[in-house]
């Protein structure tokens, strides 16, 4: 690009006064511009026509894997430890608990534990059964055909502890207006009309 | 020596218009900004009002800087300096006061209908359908004036500041075209004819070039005119501008998608979009370096003339803002960067800097030359300058610390691979003292430029306007036949043609568009259509309507990306043929909010409608503003045949005759989000307000491919022909129903 070798010169043309210099293609510029385009051909030959490197999904896959990996183990651990568990009585378990319950749980089960969409919560009447650990495994695991959520993978185990502290600790708890007891087995009352 | 010489006369008036209108608008549209700022910390500040939330000012800011106080400035310096590089006055008056008042009334109704919620949500094209063919008419008013002017000029070869003037008025006028092409359902509201991916190549392919072609070539145009006039130098490198000129218009159309990396959009077309953004770096640089550059020997200038001050600092930001926009399209950067305030550092560092500056600089140049007096105050001039540096520091720098922060606080995981920060709104009251800080330097801003105000209120007060400036010259024929002046590389005979020279720029700015719609259109596997994807029931059509009336896209994305801690967030990551039915598309580009993509089925109706009543009651310290009037309004449903045939017209299959049904469809959906918002203790809503359709649409939305494909047809609904919409999706909007993975 270079083909003038000499001095910068003023051309000739004005335009409303403004000349102009030729100077030369500044040559770091130059190899800028060339390195910059070395790059993108590159890069696009690369991914698109060796088809060396992995694209988006297959990207995604790897890491899915990887993280799901350390994240079952994690889980089968703590799973492999919840009949041992009792409800925590550390003051910072509880308030942790307390504030992991507003954020998820409390859209269902209102903010107080008086039940809404999902069960009352204070109550002595438990359908998924009364013990600690009943409550840590209908948490891990949901019960996907009432509507309550599997929370295996997005609490952490000791999210869960703390969760299910805090909710032991709603029992008893007399909130106005609780959703009445549904411990009964469903009557047989046929299609319902939203299905 | 020449006897044809011809008197003629400059018109000052059109340019002092436009200069007075830059300077309003652009008070407007940063008092806009920084009031949309400041909801950011403090959400009641839109006073309750359905006109002033953030998703309905915040298209108002962005059109009020760049196509009212930018695209002012940008006739103000092309009216100026283009009748003075040409030797003519302009074309047509007339046409030059259509121009004017056309773009002033385009403004306007954009002020009145912005609040109002009419709006396309497309970013930066959010101007309904009426108003599109007024833009489209009035930039072809001001085409024909530009090239007309060019025609008649008295000066053979165009100089590098009218190429650039020749480029943005071509490519404005496509790219405004292609993008707008809709399909009017009522006086204000139209659907996009482009749908879900096809959309979003069109639309990026559209803002980013608007990024281009009307925020820079426009405003490289105007450098290369004053600031070579300011500093009394000549340019540093003719051969740097003809090659950067052909480089940036050529490659910059190519770079839209790096808007939509790891979206839905196929690879292919991601990958281009980075590997062009990688190569403008240099094309960007030619522009700043001959800038900069032809203040050698001036550098005593700029210390004392207030209007260089501000060029360097516009060209330095250009600099700055064009190096790093390709490196946010580098696909691991744009990773962490997407979604999150680094993106709003950019474009500010862009707008407050190489717009605004360079704005202030031309109307500190001009109004002295306007009114034959000299600046009324270059202390005060000096106060700006500094003002503005500073707020553009206390505006920028939060930005990067919060856009940095949310992005890693998104992808942090455990060691034993939980999201760290699952909630997040966690994520988000990080931010809040930068949103402060951020208001801060908006302040600062905004103070500096109504300093720029009285200053040059004051400049004309101390002078006498020169409405006209008399010269002489010889007509283009008239001129004796000069020898082509030599340069090596032969651009001069292009110069001297201005058709040829628009036809070249035209091939140039063609091409990257199409090469990359064609086989989006043509090739079936870019998007892969997915069998249990259905149309909207006319019910979430009118919700997906007041979705977009309240600008939540401004806020909230529709695009899982292909992260894990995405997927983990948010469900599965979002696939190109789900998108089908969407028009327009409403992926966003922000997530002030979280995405809300997979948000169908993750909470009960109520608690839909009890957030949108109050965010803080469902979640302490969120930063939404309440909606509480999607909870008295009555749905309008008059529209819903226009809507419904509207969007058939677009390519939606809704049978022929289903405008006479939708109705009654639309009132059992009602009825039976009612039903559900009973269980969750909301006893009293009426069925006819438009909360019930906005939560239909939540509801649906990402639902569709967790349908299993068996599943038998809901007992009541009608049977569903491959085109009918899918009955209301009970089961979906019954449960909260979440799949991971």
């Amino acid at each position: 690009m270079n083909d003038n070798p000499q001095e910068p010169k003023l051309l000739e043309h004005d335009a409303d006064g403004i000349r102009e210099l030729d100077n030369l293609l500044p040559r770091w510029w130059v190899w800028l511009f060339y390195g910059c385009i070395a790059f993108a051909v590159g890069y696009l030959v690369y991914y698109h026509v060796l088809k060396a490197g992995p694209l988006q999904a297959a990207e995604y896959d790897t890491e899915w894997k990887a993280g799901e990996a350390l994240k079952s183990a994690a889980l089968a651990k703590f799973e492999a430890t919840i009949t041992t568990l009792t409800p925590s009585q550390d003051k910072a378990v509880l308030a942790q608990g307390q504030q992991i319950f507003l954020t998820y749980c409390a859209p269902c089960h209102r903010p107080d534990g008086g039940g809404l969409v999902g069960p009352n919560l204070c109550d002595d009447y438990w359908i998924h059964g009364s013990n600690y650990v009943d409550n840590l495994k209908v948490i891990i695991n949901g019960v996907p055909d009432k509507g309550m959520l599997t929370w295996r993978g997005i609490l952490k185990p000791s999210e869960v502890q703390a969760v299910a502290s805090h909710i032991y600790t709603l029992r008893g708890t007399k909130p106005p207006n609780p959703k009445p007891r549904e411990d009964q087995a469903p009557k047989p009352t046929g299609p319902s009309p939203f299905e | 020596m020449n006897t044809n010489l011809e008197t003629f006369k400059y018109d000052n008036r059109i340019v002092r218009a436009f200069a007075i209108a830059t300077v309003i608008w652009g008070l407007v549209g940063f008092s806009a900004g920084l009031l949309i700022a400041c909801q950011l910390f403090w959400p009641d500040l839109n006073l309750n009002l359905q006109y002033t939330t953030f998703g309905r000012l915040r298209p108002l800011h962005t059109n009020a800087v760049i196509f009212a106080f930018v695209g002012n400035g940008m006739f103000m310096g092309i009216y100026y300096s283009l009748q003075r590089l040409c030797k003519a006055r302009m074309f047509n008056d007339t046409l030059s006061w259509i121009n004017f008042w056309g773009w002033q009334a385009i403004i306007v109704s954009a002020a009145v209908t912005l609040p109002l919620g009419l709006t396309t949500s497309k970013e930066y094209a959010e101007l309904e359908w009426p108003i599109d063919i007024a833009i489209a008419v009035v930039w072809v008013v001001f085409a024909v004036n530009l090239f007309g002017t060019i025609l008649k000029r008295r000066e053979k070869h165009l100089y590098v500041a009218i190429w650039f003037y020749i480029a943005t008025a071509i490519t404005v006028a496509m790219l405004h075209i292609v993008n707008s092409l809709e399909i009017p359902a009522t006086a204000f509201k139209s659907y996009s004819v482009y749908a879900g991916v096809q959309d979003a190549l069109v639309q990026w392919w559209y803002a980013h070039n608007a990024v281009a072609f009307f925020l820079t070539t426009s405003y490289l145009g105007l450098m290369y005119y004053f600031l070579p006039k300011a500093a009394e130098r000549p340019v540093f490198s003719y051969r740097l501008s003809i090659i950067h000129f052909w480089a940036l218009i050529f490659i910059y159309i190519w770079a839209g998608p790096h808007h939509l990396l790891y979206t839905a959009l196929p690879d292919w077309a991601q990958s281009l979009g980075m590997a062009f953004s990688v190569m403008l770096i240099a094309p960007s640089w030619g522009g700043m370096l001959n800038g900069l550059l032809t203040l050698r020997g001036a550098w005593n200038k700029v210390r004392e003339e207030p209007m260089l001050k501000f060029m360097v600092v516009a060209v330095t930001a250009y600099g700055m803002a064009t190096l790093e926009g390709p490196m946010l399209s580098v696909k691991s950067v744009n990773a962490l960067s997407h979604y999150t305030d680094w993106t709003i550092a950019h474009v500010h560092t862009a707008a407050l800097g190489w717009n605004g500056f360079l704005t202030f600089s031309v109307l500190y140049w001009l109004y002295p030359r306007l009114y034959n007096t000299k600046l009324y105050s270059v202390k005060l001039a000096n106060w700006h300058f500094w003002l503005g540096l500073l707020g553009m520091m206390f505006y920028v720098i939060p930005m990067y610390w919060s856009g940095i922060t949310q992005g890693l606080m998104w992808k942090q995981f455990t060691s034993d691979g939980f999201m760290q920060y699952p909630n997040f709104l966690e994520t988000v009251l990080q931010l809040i003292p930068m949103y402060k800080l951020r208001a801060i330097g908006g302040t600062f801003y905004l103070v500096g430029a109504w300093i720029m105000a009285y200053n040059l209120y004051k400049t004309a007060k101390s002078g006498v306007f020169v409405t006209e400036v008399e010269v002489q010259a010889p007509s283009l024929k008239s001129q004796p036949e000069h020898p082509e002046e030599h340069h090596p590389w032969g651009h001069r005979w292009i110069e001297s043609k201005p058709m040829v020279l628009t036809g070249f720029a035209l091939v140039a700015v063609a091409i990257g568009g199409l090469v990359e719609f064609i086989p989006m259109w043509i090739i079936k596997e870019n998007v892969p259509t997915i069998a249990s994807v259905k149309p909207y029931t006319p019910l979430e059509v009118l919700g997906r309507d007041i979705y977009i009336r309240e600008g939540c896209v401004g806020c909230h994305s529709q695009m899982i990306r292909p992260f894990r801690s995405e997927t983990e967030r948010y469900g599965e990551y979002s696939k190109a043929g789900e998108f089908v039915y969407d028009h327009p598309f409403l992926w966003g580009s922000k997530r002030t909010g979280p995405d809300l993509h997979r948000i169908g089925g993750k909470y009960p109706d109520a608690w839909h409608f009890n957030h949108m009543d109050d965010p803080r009651l469902v979640s302490p310290g969120s930063i939404m503003p309440r909606y509480p009037w999607l909870l008295s309004q009555k749905l309008e449903t008059n529209s819903l045949p226009a809507r419904i045939g509207a969007l058939r017209k677009v390519g939606v299959p809704y049978p022929d005759g289903f405008e006479a049904t939708a109705q009654l469809n639309l009132e059992a959906q009602q009825k039976k989000i009612v039903e559900n918002l009973k269980q969750g203790a909301i006893t009293n809503a009426p069925a006819d307000r438009e909360i019930i359709a906005l939560v239909a649409y939540l509801q649906r939305l990402g639902t569709d491919i967790k349908v299993k494909p068996a599943a038998p047809a809901a007992p009541g609904a009608p049977a569903p022909a491959p085109a009918v919409p899918a009955a209301p999706k009970t089961a979906q909007l019954d449960t909260p129903n979440q799949t991971r993975n």
